[in-house]
């Protein structure tokens, strides 16, 4: 079976190569370990950058959206998802990251801020950045679920081939 | 006698001399000064945390560890203290500054290089001549508090700027300052000098050197790799600092040089030989440079200062080419030639005894450099010289490539540069083709190939097609925004009647290519919104073309009016572009900028609908425009790799005690709509970025017209790009004159259904539910002093 084949742990090297923050650097898991991580957030936030909308993507974060998890869509992402009919809020990565670490900030939905984020489909260098913000500040969990090695995230793959990234991210859907 | 500046000696007085340094004269203030002449550090202090408070600085660091002493390396990641006790908002906050730092030098030290020889040429008394316009020197009047006449009257105007370059400096050392937010507060008013000096550089090399003043019809001038003709011996001038390169056009044309020469530029240097003699041509910006030598089509460079690649040298030795350094910024180790004859310098030169020359008299680097392109064109041609392979290596080297994926992991845009290398090898050169636009041409890629395939030169063999199609047209820089212009156009931006004026400035290091920026621009103008732009960008703008083959300069005009284009010139003169809100607040709207920042960056804050996007920023310089822009009160906008510069200035809709100003006719204090929401932010894509220009465009002083036509743009930039009614629409509607015509009765059922507002059916008019009602006499401001309460 894919799920016993895929080691998702493999090549985990920053994708822009010199993208070596520090000591603290993120555990590279496996998939089945990230959907229970999200499993087990009191308060996930999917971050869904402008890829999360590609082809076998989006169907991947309308599965977790169903799941009840509450979806931003940052970049352009959220025109494709309003077309699958994916409850997302709009909201510009850049401003999320500061308001997430305020902590006065009551989320989109007023109930209060977010303990965990999940990242999908970003622009790399750009959500490498931003997550440093949520590393060094915030006490917020950073899953990535994205194609490639996050350095400043918690948990991340290592950089996966297309195919294995869409069976990668099934076993995650799976396991919520 | 009149008394003039300079050194006199009484005669028979041994031993005694007077120096007179400074005179009052027309360099001096000539209207009441205000609370802030050449500010110190401290001065502007309270405008900043005002800023600071409301738009909080949000790092996002590079590196977590701080690598500035030998007390580390420390580890300074969850925002931890180092051992000289600096934590990592301070440690990220300094590093914000010292990037401003480097802008700030490089463009002030530019023009006191340029300020020295232009001195030398035309003499320290040379009039200032800007074209129509009373307030010559916007950014000089408002931050010293003195009117230059004269490029003399710009010599204090130097030594203060390189003092507090010395003074903010001292700052970093370690054991100096310890709060993020005075570190931010230095780094604005790092950002404050570097207009002021970028306003010097542009201003004297506008009076003196004859370029364009003021002049909205400026001449259109070649761009492209394509549109240089390489059948000609080809002198590349490459960086920023045009001094040297005018003897260089000087020579040619009193020699009638220029059929038999191709006078080619790059980078701002570029723009500045356009606008000294539109004969020159450009080949484009930063990202085009080492595709350009490697090309082998140059047969002599010239460089002088700024954005001028560290490899110049080296790479175009590997193709014989000379290379002349005419600057102390950038000099290679080369051999200082300044005093030798120009035939032994292009001896040596020519028998490649010598990669290149340093040389500073610039007499000789005017004869010498197309004397020796003359020389050195048969020879190379003779040699064959080109690093390109031909066809039969180019199947070799994409044959031999095996899609290891370590060019894509080592290029800074994650370019699929495997895929199209495999595609290329079975004959397919469109994925190239396509890579071509969005490649930045850093040549990352040749040093992670295991195979040491020159990735690089394969992208340009492959995209020869494409790159013979690259020519366009761009307006030369203008200069400064005249006075009739600001006059004319002044009431239309203030009431908000102009949607806004764009800036597109900065590099090349776009996301997604050039196109974009193209697009950004047009969508922009057939909104009717102000474009200016400059450098780079003005350069990028001008290489798309529309069905017709025409480029947005030939489709608009370049007049200070809604919906038209303006390319300023190099980066020196975006230093106008910040300049036309202080015009604005001048002329338009009287007010005293003598020494007066924190007025003037209240106007502009609160009335000016102007937004910066530096969508491909990547230097040093480009941060430090924006921060200037910032501490004037105008929001910048990034592209993704914004976030390197590793701070940002966003505000929080949501915390709404953030957004008081108070009402000058009595100092009472509103609550307004959060406008501008941001002050320096970044996007990750074309379509994200447009609707957030145009809401970055609302100001609160907006009347209803004004509010109502900045409004429709924002809710249809959102559709057409985002696919939905934006979720905030709401909060920048005060009353229903505020709501776009076309959608105003479906609007009103959604305030009342999804908002709760109370609405009268009747007369259409909304009851209770915004934030604020209008009020067209309303004087928002964030100075207390300004108010009439607190005056009396």
């Amino acid at each position: 079976m894919a799920a016993i084949e895929l080691d998702t742990t493999k090549n985990a090297v920053p994708f822009d190569r010199a993208n070596i923050p520090g000591p603290k650097m993120a555990k590279a898991i496996k998939a089945d370990l990230a959907g229970k991580l999200i499993s087990k957030a009191r308060r996930p936030l999917l971050i869904v950058g402008t890829a999360g909308a590609d082809d076998g993507v989006i169907l991947v974060v309308k599965r977790m959206a169903e799941k009840g998890i509450p979806v931003a869509a940052t970049g352009n992402s959220i025109k494709r998802l309003k077309e699958e009919g994916i409850d997302a809020t709009y909201v510009n990565l850049h401003a999320l990251v500061s308001y997430l670490k305020d902590p006065g900030w009551k989320g989109f939905d007023g109930k209060g801020g977010y303990d965990t984020t999940i990242f999908l489909g970003h622009t790399y260098y750009y959500a490498s950045q931003l997550m440093s913000t949520l590393k060094n500040f915030t006490k917020i969990k950073i899953i990535s679920i994205d194609r490639h090695y996050h350095p400043n995230a918690q948990q991340s793959f290592g950089n996966l081939k297309p195919d294995d990234f869409l069976k990668t991210l099934d076993m995650v859907v799976a396991e919520l | 006698m009149a008394i003039k500046k300079g050194r006199f000696t009484i005669e028979n007085l041994e031993n005694v001399q007077i120096n007179i340094g400074s005179i009052v004269s027309s360099g001096e203030a000539e209207t009441p000064e205000g609370p802030t002449p050449a500010p110190e550090i401290h001065d502007l202090r309270d405008w900043d945390m005002k800023l600071l408070d409301r738009y909080e600085p949000v790092y996002s660091p590079v590196c977590d560890m701080c690598c500035y002493c030998t007390y580390g390396k420390c580890d300074l990641t969850g925002n931890k203290e180092g051992a000289c006790g600096i934590d990592m908002e301070a440690h990220q906050a300094r590093e914000a500054m010292l990037k401003g730092l480097t802008g700030t030098a490089a463009h002030s030290a530019h023009g006191r290089h340029l300020l020295n020889n232009l001195i030398k040429r035309f003499g320290a008394d040379y009039p200032i001549d800007v074209g129509p316009s009373n307030l010559k020197a916007p950014l000089t009047q408002t931050i010293m508090g003195i009117k230059p006449e004269t490029i003399g009257d710009f010599i204090p105007v130097l030594d203060y700027i390189e003092e507090q370059i010395t003074q903010l400096l001292a700052t970093a050392h370690t054991g100096q300052e310890g709060s993020s937010r005075d570190f931010e507060s230095k780094a604005l008013h790092a950002g404050m000098l570097d207009h002021l000096g970028m306003e010097v550089s542009d201003i004297i090399q506008i009076s003196c050197l004859g370029m364009p003043k003021s002049q909205e019809d400026a001449p259109l001038v070649d761009i492209g790799m394509g549109s240089i003709d390489s059948s000609k011996p080809v002198l590349l001038c490459i960086g920023h600092n045009v001094a040297a390169v005018t003897y260089i056009m000087d020579y040619v044309e009193e020699h009638d040089l220029f059929d038999k020469i191709e006078l080619a530029g790059l980078c701002c240097t570029a723009h500045d030989m356009t606008r000294y003699n539109k004969n020159a041509k450009i080949v484009g910006p930063m990202s085009k440079q080492l595709k350009y030598i490697r090309s082998g089509i140059p047969d002599v460079i010239v460089v002088d200062e700024q954005c001028v690649r560290a490899d110049v040298l080296r790479e175009a030795s590997k193709l014989h080419i000379p290379v002349i350094a005419t600057n102390d910024k950038i000099m290679y180790g080369l051999p200082n030639r300044s005093k030798d004859e120009v035939d032994a310098i292009i001896q040596d030169l020519v028998s490649g005894d010598q990669p290149g020359a340093l040389l500073f008299d610039y007499a000789k680097v005017g004869k010498l450099a197309p004397e020796l392109a003359l020389k050195m064109a048969p020879i190379r041609k003779e040699m064959g010289i080109t690093a390109l392979p031909d066809d039969e290596e180019f199947k070799k080297l994409t044959s031999s490539c095996s899609q290891c994926g370590a060019c894509v992991i080592g290029c800074p845009q994650g370019l699929d540069i495997d895929k199209a290398m495999e595609a290329a090898a079975g004959g397919d050169l469109t994925l190239f083709e396509e890579l071509h636009d969005r490649c930045i041409g850093c040549g990352r890629c040749d040093f992670e190939c295991p195979k040491g395939i020159p990735i690089l030169n394969v992208i340009e063999k492959a995209s020869q097609r494409v790159i013979r199609e690259e020519k366009g047209k761009v307006r030369i820089g203008r200069g400064q925004v005249g006075d009739p212009e600001i006059r004319e156009e002044g009431v239309n931006l203030v009431l908000g009647t102009t949607p806004g004026v764009i800036a597109i400035v900065g590099c090349p290091n776009y996301p997604d290519g050039s196109r974009d920026i193209y697009e950004i621009a047009e969508e922009m103008l057939k909104r009717s919104y102000i474009v200016v732009t400059s450098g780079c960008c003005a350069m990028d703008i001008g290489m798309h073309k529309d069905d017709e083959g025409k480029t947005l300069y030939e489709r608009y005009a370049g007049r200070f009016l809604k919906g038209n284009l303006l390319n300023t010139g190099s980066c020196v003169s975006n230093a106008h572009i910040s300049a036309t809100t202080i015009k604005v607040a001048s002329i338009f709207a009287r007010r005293e900028i003598n020494g007066n920042w924190e007025e003037i960056a209240d106007y502009v804050l609160n009335r000016i609908g102007a937004v910066g996007l530096a969508w491909g920023a990547y230097s040093q310089k480009a941060l430090t425009i924006g921060t200037g822009c910032n501490r004037l009160g105008i929001p910048v906008v990034l592209g993704p790799h914004g976030p390197k510069y590793r701070r940002a200035y966003l505000g929080k809709p949501y915390n709404r005690d953030k957004w008081n100003v108070m009402d000058a006719r009595d100092g009472s204090v509103q609550n307004i709509e959060p406008v501008p929401e941001h002050l320096l932010i970044s996007a990750e894509t074309k379509a994200e970025v447009l609707p957030m220009l145009a809401k970055l465009c609302f100001r609160p002083s907006d009347n209803n017209l004004g509010r109502m036509i900045k409004l429709t743009h924002y809710i249809e930039l959102s559709e057409k790009y985002l696919g939905q009614l934006p979720d905030d629409w709401y909060i920048y509607v005060r009353s229903e004159a505020d709501l776009p015509l076309a959608k105003r009765e479906e609007l009103l059922k959604k305030l009342e259904a999804e908002q709760g507002w109370k609405i009268d059916w009747n007369k259409k008019k909304v009851l209770e539910g915004p934030v604020r009602k209008v009020d067209v006499s309303f004087q928002p401001t964030n100075v207390p002093r300004l108010c009439k309460e607190a005056s009396k």
